[in-house]
């Protein structure tokens, strides 16, 4: 905060200084600013992350309130690997209090590592695109101070949600310390992925390329503390989620980590600066090499535009899908041994075939992808949107092109994309499977456990079209929002015993659990029904509306 | 032969009355003018006429369809340039003019390369890294390599420099021999007087004036400065003789285009001696619309009155 203060002293009348304090002038004033302009976002985010911990605090107290009760849950929980994958450690299951951790700090991390990245993107790279920062920084404003008062605010913003955490995670009747510590573990969690929001905003010049670099640093590290955790071994140090977990609240309140967290956070801020000053304002690190002339025949068609808008995003993304699935493979054999040595599940299971626990930690692992196909569908369906916002869709409509074609070659996009990058996955699981079981069976019937999720996705990319065409201006943070509820329905439904009619709002669990349950014909058929009913919404809305100016 | 009929056109964004019963009305063959302040309307009525807005009432007539429900058929037929260009970040600019010119239902390669060369632009980079005026040749270039009857041109030159200014009049009266309309959004006044047979003139979402140049001309004052023999008494008196006054021993006045004549021959009594008149501008015909609208703008706050 010291910067902060040097940098109030930037009054219009105030020479310029030379040296380094002059490269963060008026920080405090972009800081103010800033914070005025998300005086609402943030404040969300913050709620956000706190009501998760508190409603799980309440619902847990309420369902674990007998020894029995807990101690059943420590036993499936303890033996299943597609929960240690998904939620961490699992530590400190004795008391309901160390389950509530357990169940809820993943998405909370999420949530912490989102709202850091869009907070410090936002006042920087965002800001930059859209040649704001070129006039805010001809007036008296140094070259590190958007920067700086970006990472501020992010660093405010997960401080407050460790205060907001801990308190509301204590008045629920957690034990204060470990409430805190669970808290802490959040707002680290974040300001490390301030860190890296800060290098990855200098590294590319791009808005969503920052949120695409940024989006595979979190999924890769999550994936390598699920490795760890599932095989209990050092792959969870090397990652920043891994050392925030590794607080473990409320069993052994461990803070030594979090000083990981903090140096990490420090380092790639630090790093952030440098790269900073290697680059031109608006330009990422590489300067970005010229086109063709003229254009190749594929780019003759809205459909040919649309491919070539959003095709980086779908390779990134199948791509992402396809390496997810050799992951959840080759992690199905630690889950026989997992379950062969846990003596608790055993008895619990009575005598349990291994190859159904296997076939159901699968199942469970392709409702995961599921929803992030159906988050990759909503993001290429939103591309409309954002073509429309930034006045790019109005050129293409002034063409002898209708606008069913138009929304209709994103629409295209994203039902193929996601349909692809689901059976990726399906393949990749299969052949990995077929390696391990020597059974070339696998192969066919993981892909078709993966695809059995097709119609569930198009349903969420459905609502994003019917959003899309008939609340354009809400469309991205209610179909995002939409996405949000069915991840953590998915997620945390079945494992935690939510009631139905809580697990039936997330289309992905109308599906049958496949390959542990039997392929049905009724579901499918019905969410293709509402699939197609929400296009036929969508577009109906998208003929009849404005184009949004400006 | 009209080629785009408007009238009554009512269009309102909420609160905000953007087009409150505006008329337009463009001769297939003519290069049209379409001036007004900022945020009087231009572009909505522009984009009501690509079909892009709806509007809530009045009649709209694009080359003898309705621009709402003959979209896609109409936009076969012309050509646009949209007042804010942006463009793909990724994309370049030569890709960008063929795609823009195929979706339209083809360009005519050996008219582009011309335009790219006389426009002086290089279609290899990206859009991202265009200067402004450079966006704006792209948009023009794919524009104007098409073979569309109508072109529809929102405020086409907002960033060029004088040298490509003078390209664009070159190529819009080209367009105007080959017997394509043009209806061009402009605040570039001598623009405008060099290019347009006719112009409208728009204000809060409404036609004040629309005419041709000659037409509008009438409708102005010219300035004259008069060094008479004797001292010139009784122009006052005249009607339609204003803001008289003596300079240097020099008569200054402006006089209505109507009552010239009756002007001079009274002066004619007193000796002329010397005498200059400056021609009506449009620029003046302008600033008397939005002068007004300055003086009005204290009161129009309590009162939303229009002129
Ligand atoms: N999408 C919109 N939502 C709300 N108001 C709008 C919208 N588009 C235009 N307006 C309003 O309608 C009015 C006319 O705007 P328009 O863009 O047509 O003006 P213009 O004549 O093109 O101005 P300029 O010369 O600055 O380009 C303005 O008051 C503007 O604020
Ligand atoms: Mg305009």
């Amino acid at each position: 905060m010291s910067t902060q203060l040097s940098g109030a002293s930037a009054r219009p009348a105030a020479p310029a200084r030379p040296g380094r304090s002059s490269t963060t002038a008026g920080t405090a004033a972009l800081f103010r600013f800033a914070l005025r302009r998300d005086r609402l976002r943030l404040p969300v985010w913050v709620a956000a992350g706190t009501a998760m911990v508190a409603l799980q605090s309440v619902s847990s107290q309420s369902f674990y309130d007998t020894p029995g009760a807990l101690a059943a849950y420590r036993a499936s929980v303890g033996s299943n690997a597609a929960t240690i994958a998904l939620a961490g450690p699992p530590v400190g299951l004795d008391t309901v209090a160390g389950a509530v951790a357990f169940e809820i700090s993943a998405t909370v991390m999420l949530i912490a590592a989102l709202m850091a990245m869009f907070t410090v993107t936002r006042h920087t790279r965002a800001d930059e695109e859209a040649g704001r920062t070129e006039l805010v920084r001809s007036a008296r404003i140094g070259r590190h101070a958007p920067l700086l008062a970006a990472v501020l605010l992010s660093a405010l913003a997960c401080a407050a949600l460790a205060v907001a955490v801990g308190s509301a995670a204590t008045a629920t009747g957690l034990p204060a310390a470990g409430s805190f510590v669970l808290g802490a573990s959040f707002g680290a969690c974040g300001l490390v992925f301030t860190g890296i929001t800060a290098v990855a905003v200098q590294v590319t010049g791009h808005t969503r390329s920052v949120y695409g670099l940024v989006g595979g640093a979190f999924a890769v590290f999550f994936v390598l503390r699920a490795i760890g955790d599932i095989e209990g071994n050092w792959l969870v140090w090397t990652s920043p989620i891994g050392w925030a977990q590794a607080t473990h609240p409320y069993s052994r309140d461990e803070l030594l980590p979090l000083l990981l967290c903090l140096v990490a956070a420090v380092a790639l801020t630090v790093a952030g600066f440098a790269l900073l000053d290697r680059r031109d304002l608006g330009a990422g690190l590489t300067q970005p090499r010229p086109g063709r002339p003229a254009a190749t025949r594929s780019l003759r068609s809205p459909l040919g535009l649309a491919v070539r808008l959003q095709r980086g995003a779908f390779l990134a993304w199948a791509l992402g899908l396809a390496l997810l699935g050799v992951v959840y493979g080759a992690l199905a054999d630690s889950v026989e041994t997992l379950i062969a040595g846990n003596e608790q599940a055993l008895a619990m299971f009575g005598d349990p075939d291994v190859g159904e626990l296997v076939d159901a930690y699968l199942s469970t692992t392709f409702s995961i992808t599921a929803l992030l196909a159906a988050a990759y569908a909503v993001s290429a369906v939103l591309r409309a949107r954002s073509e429309e916002g930034e006045q790019r869709a109005e050129p293409v409509l002034a063409t002898a092109t209708s606008r069913s074609a138009w929304l209709g070659s994103h629409v295209a996009v994203a039902l193929a994309g996601s349909a692809l990058a689901m059976a990726a996955s399906g393949v990749t699981t299969g052949v990995v499977r077929v390696l391990q079981t020597g059974e070339a069976a696998a192969l066919g019937r993981m892909v078709g456990a993966a695809v059995a999720y097709v119609p569930a996705v198009w349903v969420v990319a459905g609502l994003a079209v019917a959003l899309f065409g008939l609340l354009p201006r809400l469309a991205t943070a209610l179909a995002w929002a939409a996405v949000g509820l069915f991840l953590v329905i998915t997620m945390f439904a079945g494992s935690f015993d939510w009631p139905g009619w809580v697990s039936d709002l997330s289309p992905v669990s109308w599906v049958p659990l496949m390959p542990l349950e039997p392929w049905t014909a009724g579901p499918v058929l019905a969410l293709t029904g509402i699939a197609v009913a929400l296009l036929a919404t969508g577009f109906a809305g998208f003929r009849r509306r404005d184009l949004a100016t400006g | 032969m009209t080629a785009i009929s408007v009238s009554g056109l009512v269009k309102t964004f909420g609160t905000t009355r953007a087009l409150d019963g505006l008329d337009l009305d463009v001769a297939t063959g003519e290069v049209h003018g379409f001036l007004g302040p900022n945020g009087s309307g231009k572009s909505t009525t522009i984009r009501v006429l690509l079909g892009l807005l709806r509007p809530d009432s009045g009649s709209v007539r694009l080359l003898d369809g309705d621009p709402w429900r003959d979209a896609v058929a109409l936009h076969r037929r012309l050509a646009y340039v949209p007042g804010d260009v942006t463009l793909w970040p990724n994309i370049s600019g030569g890709e960008s003019i063929d795609l823009l010119g195929r979706l339209r239902g083809g360009l005519d390669p050996r008219r582009r390369a011309e335009l790219l060369d006389r426009f002086d632009l290089d279609p290899r980079k990206k859009a991202r890294t265009y200067s402004k005026g450079n966006r704006q040749k792209v948009a023009l270039v794919a524009a104007l390599a098409s073979d569309a009857e109508l072109l529809v041109l929102d405020e086409p030159t907002s960033g060029l420099d004088p040298l490509m200014e003078a390209v664009f009049q070159e190529c819009i009266r080209e367009a105007r021999t080959e017997g394509r309309t043009v209806l061009l959004s402009s605040h570039i006044l001598a623009e405008a007087e060099a290019l347009c047979d006719r112009v409208s003139i728009i204000r809060h979402g409404a036609t004040v004036q629309s005419g041709s140049l000659d037409e509008l001309r009438h409708l102005t004052r010219t300035a004259i400065t008069v060094e008479t023999a004797r001292p010139a008494t009784g122009l006052d008196a005249l009607a339609g003789v204003h803001d008289l006054r003596q300079e240097n021993g020099r008569l200054r006045f402006d006089v209505d285009t109507d009552a010239l004549d009756g002007a001079l021959r009274h002066l004619t009594g007193f000796g002329v001696v010397g005498l200059t008149s400056t021609p009506p501008t449009l620029e003046e015909l302008f600033l008397r619309h939005y002068g007004d609208e300055l003086a009005e703008d204290g009161a129009s706050a309590r009162e939303p009155v229009r002129s």
